[in-house]
C-alpha cells in the first residue's frame, strides 16, 4: 500500500471510529437511565452491566481514534 | 499519589509500571502481561484502566494475583466537572442541530416550489411567498450552522474528515448564494421584471440551493447513520 492509499485508508478509519463514539455514549446513557428506572435487582444489574460495556466500547474507540490520528500525523510529517 | 503522578510510572526506561483501577493504584511491573509497561500492545502503564475492564477477557480479580501489588488509593484532585460532558449531556437532551436543519430544508424547498408556481402561473403572490421564504430560510441557516459547529466540537472533537469538510464548505456556499439572492431580489422587482441575465441568476441560484441543501443533509445523514 503506498502512502496516498494508506492516508486515505487512515482517514476513512478515523471517520468510522469517530462517528461510532457518540453512539456508544448514547447507548450508555440509555442503559444507565434504564438501570435507574428498573424495579427489580436483576434488571438493574443487567442494565448496569450493559452500560459498563458501552463505556468500555467508548474508551476503546477513543484509544483507537488517538492511535489512528497519531499514525496519520506521522504520515503527514513524512510528506 | 495523584493521577498526574501515576502517569510517571509508565514502565519505560526502568521505571515501575503502575496502573489505576477504580481509583486504586496497582504496581504491575512484575506481570509478564505488562512487559515494558505495555499490555497486549494496547494499554500503557500510568493510565486509568477502569473503563476498559468490560472489554477485557478477564475480570478485576486478576489484580489480586501475587505479581500485582496494591500501592494505595488514588489521591483524587478535586476534579473539575468536565464542562464538555455537561454540555454534551445538554446537547443530547435537546439535539439542536437535527432540529434546526429542518428549517432551511423545509422553508427553502417550499420557497423554490412557490417560485416554480410563479414562473408557471405568473401569480405574484407565489413570488412574494418565495421571497419571504428565501429570507426566513436564509436566517434559519445561521442557527443550523452554529448548532452544527457545537455538535462537531462536543461529539467529534472538531476532527476534520471529508464529511465535515463537505458540510462546512457547502454550508458556506449556501450562505453566500442565499445572501446574494436576497440582495438581488431586495434591489430589484420580481424575476419577470429583472433583466434576463439577472433573472437567470436569481431563479437559477434559488433552485441551486436545493441540491446544495440536499448534499449537506446527505452528509449529515452519513454521520447519523454511518455505513
Amino acid at each position: 500500500m503506498d502512502k496516498k492509499q494508506k492516508k486515505k485508508s487512515l482517514e476513512e478509519m478515523i471517520e468510522v471510529v469517530l462517528f461510532r463514539i457518540p453512539k456508544e455514549i448514547e447507548a450508555m446513557r440509555f442503559y444507565k437511565s434504564a438501570a435507574e428506572k428498573a424495579t427489580d435487582e436483576a434488571a438493574k444489574e443487567l442494565f448496569e452491566n450493559l452500560a459498563a460495556q458501552e463505556k468500555g466500547h467508548e474508551a476503546e474507540l477513543r484509544r483507537i481514534l488517538n492511535d489512528l490520528k497519531n499514525q496519520l500525523n506521522e504520515l503527514k510529517k513524512e510528506e | 499519589m495523584k493521577r498526574s503522578e501515576v502517569k510517571e510510572y509508565n514502565g519505560q526506561n526502568g521505571k515501575p509500571a503502575y496502573i489505576i483501577f477504580d481509583n486504586k493504584i496497582y504496581d504491575v511491573t512484575d506481570s509478564k502481561l505488562w512487559k515494558d509497561g505495555v499490555h497486549m500492545n494496547r494499554h500503557k502503564a500510568g493510565e486509568d484502566m477502569t473503563d476498559f475492564i468490560s472489554m477485557a477477557p478477564h475480570g478485576e480479580s486478576l489484580l489480586e494475583r501475587d505479581n500485582i501489588k496494591f500501592i494505595g488509593n488514588l489521591e483524587e484532585e478535586k476534579q473539575k466537572e468536565d464542562k464538555k460532558s455537561k454540555y454534551r449531556r445538554l446537547y443530547g437532551k435537546f439535539h439542536p442541530h437535527p432540529m434546526f436543519i429542518h428549517f432551511p430544508m423545509g422553508i427553502l424547498y417550499f420557497g423554490a416550489f412557490m417560485l416554480l408556481l410563479y414562473l408557471f402561473t405568473g401569480n405574484i403572490s407565489f413570488e412574494s411567498a418565495s421571497y419571504y421564504a428565501l429570507i426566513v430560510g436564509t436566517i434559519s441557516i445561521f442557527p443550523t450552522v452554529l448548532s452544527g459547529f457545537i455538535s462537531w466540537w462536543l461529539n467529534y472533537e472538531m476532527t476534520m474528515t471529508n464529511v465535515f469538510k463537505n458540510k462546512i464548505v457547502f454550508s458556506a456556499i449556501l450562505i453566500v448564494i442565499s445572501l446574494i439572492l436576497i440582495i438581488i431580489r431586495s434591489n430589484y422587482l420580481p424575476p419577470h421584471s429583472m433583466n434576463y441575465i439577472l433573472e437567470v441568476i436569481y431563479v437559477g441560484g434559488y433552485f441551486l440551493c436545493l441540491p446544495i441543501l440536499s448534499f449537506i443533509a446527505f452528509n449529515g445523514g452519513k454521520i447519523t447513520w454511518p455505513s
